[in-house]
């Protein structure tokens, strides 16, 4: 039988996709790339995924797991063909309010989450500015940070447990709610291996309790450099707020043109922090944040009056990627770490590789971590422009990774970055990466072509090889 | 063969989409079914595709068109302002040009023969309401017989609306759109209309040779006849200070006339939804506002109020000038599932989404629920039965005024003049 | 001396090894040789887990200090054999601290990072996981291998930092690794409670312990915070953190449950053992001078989901029981890992569940 009628026998036939259209749209995520998927799969329960999984490698096509497709790095892409495998509808949640953890399906959105913990006083941390779409099995995959990870750590610090399929169809329940679980810990590995080792249909969770107090500040500088210098000065003053994002005028304008929240418009970047804890602590510390700011030339700082206010400020921040739709029809953008006392130079390199290509940058990242987002709006129907803005992009990685950073924060590698992998890590790094996935994935069934590059593995165990077709980026 | 009419989706509307997915948890089909297909960015990325020449308009296509409610909840929630609705006509227009063939009849029936023209709807509810006197509604084929549940039971026949005028004029000049089914089937939310505007201190005309506004039509790819019906409209209600429309679906058409007619925009940048005059009206002290007391009142938002022209808070203060307390069903103001005519093209989606709503509504305990659309008045009714009472903000405002009138509730009010 | 497996004697060599170079050669030649090396920090964790009989017991202490310390961006690189009390004393000068275990004796950071060893501030800010932003290691067969970054957010490959926690060697001798800092905030202190469930009192306290009898709440934050905080929890309050030593006995023990369950683990606790327990964070650290009991114990916690696990015991173990208990999931990808870092399994070999 063929694959389609062979996943159908499982799955029945309304949960298996095949037209055309169907195909075109599961071949793309929120990145730039477009890939061919063979058939779409929409299994419910875990037992389904794992037929999913025996059906895939009787057939040797390979499964690409996918959740919200808001990735930005292609990391859900299927590349040249495979079972684009949905975890939309496994989205039940079992909240155990005593030990503050949930289970939670992989499709689950994360801030479904956090809404349906709220009435016991919890919340989950890791809050990616997709966080209205995006699910947790994505979050898994990335293992996502988001503006509140700064105090917190992102998402693999809030996972304590997973349910995975691996090949053969094994499912594993690995960790739990006891601590320290013995033996190597997969779980933790499994977390940020953006599918490519299994299949993760539940994740068990960190829930933590909803602060007493919490504080918004908006501060407005003349200079970018000035909210960044901020931003430094928080960190070496030894206070970790809950929040510190820097959205630059550009962006803020894109925001508050659709929006129409108040946001100033006239000043070089605005800066958002956030302070949390017992009424007293978020006291001292919102005066501290503000005189930090005050020093580095603040205009004016400005407290979120209310919930809503803030609510507000955030949703602003949260949406600003999509905002820059108003201005071109595409953009691209990386997602690099550098040290948090290298902020103000690397933002100045970035601004100056920018101007250097002729290229439009946008800033808005997640200052408090030192994880950047240069954003570069353009129009990708101008193979001219692609190209530049491609060549920029590699230039601002490297610079980042010149002073001691990563190549991704929070986005993941995906197919976007594999090739990039080599600037940060050397031969013998790679192929200890690669040996972690052949432990899992031997015959390369789990989203291949995604975060390592073509050949990482010295010695070559002869799967297919898979380059970016030309035509992947559109 | 990509596009072939003068209606499809343009680039710039296509483009404003960066696929950012933000749009997803708003869409009710998306978080029914959790797939792409039946999403707002994949429907875009679909019509992109057509655009692009890579993909047909095809029946898969329109299988991904089709399962749209058009509530448009994806606008407010786009960060990239995509013009969603415009893009979603046009695209319904090049499937009513590229699959006439494939078209519902139940549509075709609905459409072209009785909206097109108020002649026949007058024809067919004569039907559908001696149908019901008898209750011989079982007659008529099931989807139909699920709308006929929706629809008000008889209360006689009210008198015509269309010719009317009166009212002092003191605050200005408005013409009525009296809608199609709105004023066949619910004739009495325009009666308070004009009640109230008078009340008011308004001129209110119901001017003769208006036509359905269009918007049924529209949102169906009958771009044609939406075009035809706007432009015998727009006469009609040219030189008033605003053109005043009781149905939620049809204000928000009407204020985007300025697509659909040449010179459009002089009838839409002055047609506004009946709750905007309202609100407006109490708010400066023209319509009296109550003391509490009028008891609990469930409010729900017609997407095309709440999405469509982002008007929430109108309904509401309406209500609480009405004497009630506003009870929330919905924090996400998920469409109910009527939808126009998807609740008979779409049956099993509407049923479900309208049973969400049904359920959300019971788990609050209030019984009577304000609705500011009939599309969605007939689809609550039919999920939650007979015994919720259901109407629009105006008209439960004026019941409340009535009853205030006797009991000496009414405060701080500058009588109407 | 200690026996060997065939059960003659085995000739053990002790090598510090002074730089990365010398110690790719040592591990060469025990893969060559297929001689098996336990690898020692502070030498206070020796009996943990299956600790075979070795033939070179490999010391750190040339890899010990500070490689790269950037207060401002609250990072530190610190070489593998440098003693945690050394490491926490020099970061306290700036205010910070690694929130590595307060009580060290004379562990190394290594040492505490391969046997998975956590803070007892672990329920507010998490275990010695959370810690690990980059790992320098050697591998059995004498590869290089880094993993991570040195900033505080990086998804960049798979998560190694973080798999060498509690691995005991078993995917590399660990040379050196970058480490995520806390501040340390300006007022702390210790309150004495009645019992546990009055620090509910406090939201987030840094951390609730009971042990022998007695539970305090440990505080830190600004002086108004600290000072609130101590008033609502009403009990007698000692400026600073002062932490207790963990129980020390013949047995030494680890019981790890579901963080709700922490006060019924202390009392199944045989009555003899001494404990402490972290409460909000599911783990109970004990001792006692025999092991009568441990096996209900064991089967009791194994049953919440959780583990008993032996710590330290006198030489030769238990009759019959295994340190770790039941074995966990996955141990077939578990030993495929190993096999992938240290083919000729020389490092700490069976030392892990299930004889890995």
């Amino acid at each position: 039988m063929s694959l389609v009628q062979d996943l159908r026998a499982v799955l029945g036939d309304d949960r298996v996709l095949e037209e055309p259209v169907e195909l075109y749209l599961y071949s793309r995520d929120a990145s730039l790339m477009q890939g061919q998927a063979t058939c779409v799969a929409f299994p419910h329960t875990t037992a389904e995924v794992a037929a999913v999984v025996r059906v895939a490698e009787a057939h040797g096509v390979p499964i690409i797991p996918r959740g919200a497709g808001t990735g930005l790095a292609a990391g859900a892409i299927p590349i040249d063909g495979g079972i684009v495998l949905s975890t939309t509808s496994m989205n039940q949640i079992e909240l155990d309010v005593e030990n503050r953890t949930a289970w939670v399906g992989a499709g689950v959105i994360n801030l479904d989450l956090t809404k349906e913990a709220e009435p016991y006083g919890l919340s989950f941390a890791p809050d990616p500015s997709s966080q209205s779409a995006c699910t947790i099995g994505g979050n898994v995959a990335n293992n996502s940070g988001g503006a509140h990870c700064l105090a917190e750590g992102a998402t693999t610090s809030h996972v304590l447990g997973l349910e995975v399929v691996l090949a053969g169809g094994e499912v594993l329940v690995l960790g739990g709610q006891a601590p320290d679980m013995p033996g190597l810990d997969l779980k933790g590995l499994i977390v940020g291996s953006e599918g490519t080792l299994g299949v993760v249909t539940r994740a068990l969770v960190r829930l933590l309790p909803i602060e007493a107090d919490v504080r918004t500040l908006l501060l407005d500088f003349e200079e970018l450099s000035a909210a960044t210098r901020t931003v430094s000065d928080v960190i070496a003053a030894g206070l970790v707020p809950a929040a510190l994002e820097i959205m630059d005028q550009k962006m803020t304008t894109a925001v508050e043109n659709w929006l129409r929240a108040g946001l100033p418009c006239d000043c070089a970047a605005i800066l958002l922090a956030e302070v949390v804890g017992e009424p007293e602590a978020v006291e001292a510390e919102a005066a501290l944040v503000s005189r930090i700011g005050m020093q580095n030339g603040a205009r004016n700082v400005q407290v979120a009056r209310d919930e809503e206010e803030r609510a507000m400020l955030w949703k602003g921040r949260k949406s600003a990627f999509g905002a820059v739709a108003q201005v071109s029809p595409n953009y691209y953008l990386h997602d690099t770490v550098v040290p948090r006392s290298r902020l103000v130079e690397t933002m100045e390199e970035v601004q100056a590789i920018a101007d250097r290509h002729g290229l439009d940058v946008y800033n808005v990242f997640h200052a408090g971590d030192g994880n950047l987002h240069p954003l570069m709006a353009f129009d990708a129907s101008d193979p001219v422009m692609l190209e530049k803005v491609h060549r920029a992009g590699e230039e601002m990685v490297a610079a980042c990774l010149a002073r001691g950073g990563a190549l991704s924060g929070e986005h993941g590698i995906g197919l976007e970055k594999r090739d990039m992998m080599r600037d940060d890590f050397t031969d013998i790094d790679l192929d200890a990466q690669a040996r972690l996935k052949e432990a899992f994935d031997p015959s390369g069934l789990f989203n291949p072509a995604k975060v390592l590059p073509e050949g990482s593995r010295c010695f070559d165990f002869g799967g297919v090889r898979r380059e970016i077709p030309d035509g992947a980026w559109v | 063969m990509g596009w072939v009419t003068e209606y499809h989706p343009t680039t710039d509307e296509l483009n404003a989409c960066v696929q950012c997915g933000l749009c997803l948890p708003a869409c009710p089909t998306f978080r029914l079914t959790g797939r792409e297909t039946a999403s707002p960015r994949g429907r875009i990325q679909a019509m992109k595709a057509v655009h692009n020449g890579i993909l047909q308009v095809d029946q898969p296509f329109q299988g991904v068109i089709d399962f749209c409610l058009g509530c448009r909840a994806c606008e407010p929630v786009c960060p990239g302002m995509v013009p969603y609705g415009r893009a979603l006509e046009g695209a319904r227009a090049e499937i009513a040009a590229q699959r006439p063939g494939f078209s519902h009849r139940a549509r075709s029936v609905l459409l072209g023969r009785v909206i097109g023209s108020r002649g026949s709807l007058r024809a067919g509810s004569a039907a559908l309401r001696a149908a019901q006197s008898t209750g011989a509604t079982s007659l008529a084929p099931t989807r139909l017989r699920r709308l006929a549940a929706g629809l008000r039971p008889l209360q006689g026949r009210p008198r015509a609306t269309v010719g009317h005028s009166g009212g002092s004029g003191e605050s200005g000049k408005v013409a009525l759109l009296a809608g199609c089914i709105q004023d066949e089937w619910f004739r009495p939310v325009n009666h308070a209309a004009i009640a109230l505007l008078e009340m008011a201190g308004y001129r209110v005309e119901v001017p003769a040779g208006q036509t359905c506004c269009g918007a049924l039509a529209a949102h169906d790819g009958k771009a044609d006849a939406a075009r035809a019906l706007a432009r015998r409209n727009m006469p009609v209600f040219t030189g008033y200070d605003q053109v005043v429309v009781t149905s939620a679906g049809c204000s928000a058409h009407v204020r985007e006339y300025g697509h659909w007619a040449p010179a459009g925009e002089q009838v839409g940048e002055r047609a506004v939804d009946v709750t905007v005059v309202v609100a407006r009206a109490i708010e400066i002290g023209l319509l009296p506002r109550l003391r509490v007391g009028s008891g609990p009142i469930a409010v729900q938002d017609p997407c095309h109020l709440r999405h469509a022209q982002r008007v929430t808070a109108e309904p509401r203060s309406i209500l609480q000038a009405g004497g009630f307390d506003v009870v929330e069903i919905d924090p996400a103001g998920m469409c109910c599932g009527a939808a126009g005519l998807y609740s008979v093209l779409q049956p099993e989606a509407s049923t479900e989404l309208g049973n969400r709503k049904a359920t959300q509504i019971r788990s609050t305990g209030v019984t009577r629920v304000a609705s500011a659309n009939p599309g969605c008045e007939m689809q609550l009714r039919s999920a939650l039965g007979a015994r919720y009472e259901i109407a629009h903000p105006i008209e439960w405002y004026l019941r409340g005024v009535m009853a205030a009138d006797e009991s000496g509730r009414v405060a701080g009010v500058r009588t109407a003049r | 001396m200690t026996e060997a497996a065939g059960g003659g004697p085995r000739l053990q060599q002790k090598v510090a090894p002074p730089d990365v170079n010398a110690l790719v050669s040592v591990l060469r030649e025990a893969s060559a040789s297929r001689s098996v090396v336990q690898v020692v920090g502070g030498g206070t964790r020796q009996g943990y887990g299956s600790p075979p009989p070795f033939d070179i017991a490999l010391h750190m202490t040339g890899f010990s200090g500070i490689e790269e310390w950037d207060p401002d961006d609250l990072t530190v690189t610190v070489g593998a054999g440098t003693p945690v009390a050394d490491l926490e004393a020099e970061l306290s000068g700036r205010s910070q601290t690694a929130v590595l275990p307060e009580v060290p004796g004379a562990s190394t950071v290594g040492g505490v990072i391969s046997a998975g060893v956590s803070s007892l501030r672990r329920a507010r800010l998490l275990g010695t996981r959370e810690r690990m932003l980059e790992v320098r290691l050697v591998t059995g067969d004498g590869r290089v291998v880094r993993g991570g970054g040195r900033v505080v957010k990086n998804v960049s490959g798979y998560d190694l930092p973080r798999l060498v926690v509690g691995a005991f060697g078993s995917l590399g001798v660990i040379t050196s690794m970058c480490l995520k800092l806390w501040p340390k905030p300006a007022a702390a202190a210790t309150v004495a409670i009645g019992d546990a469930e009055t620090a509910a009192r406090v939201r987030r306290p840094l951390a609730v312990l009971e042990h022998d009898g007695a539970t305090d709440v440990f505080l830190w934050g600004t002086p108004e915070e600290v000072f609130s905080s101590a008033a609502r929890l009403g009990g007698e309050m000692r400026e600073g953190l002062h932490w207790p030593a963990d129980p020390d006995g013949r047995y030494r023990w680890s019981l790890r449950l579901p963080p709700a369950s922490t006060s019924e683990g202390v009392s199944r606790l045989p009555a003899t053992w001494s404990h402490l327990a972290i409460h909000g964070a599911g783990e109970i650290r004990a001792a006692s001078d025999a092991p009568d009991g441990a096996e209900d114990l064991r089967g009791w916690a194994e049953g919440m989901g959780g583990s008993l696990v032996v710590v330290e015991a006198p030489r030769g173990g238990i009759n019959g029981m295994d340190p770790w208990g039941r074995p966990p999931p996955g141990l077939e990808i578990q030993g495929r890992l190993i096999a992938h870092f240290d083919p000729a399994r020389v490092i700490n070999p069976g030392r892990l569940p299930g004889g890995l």
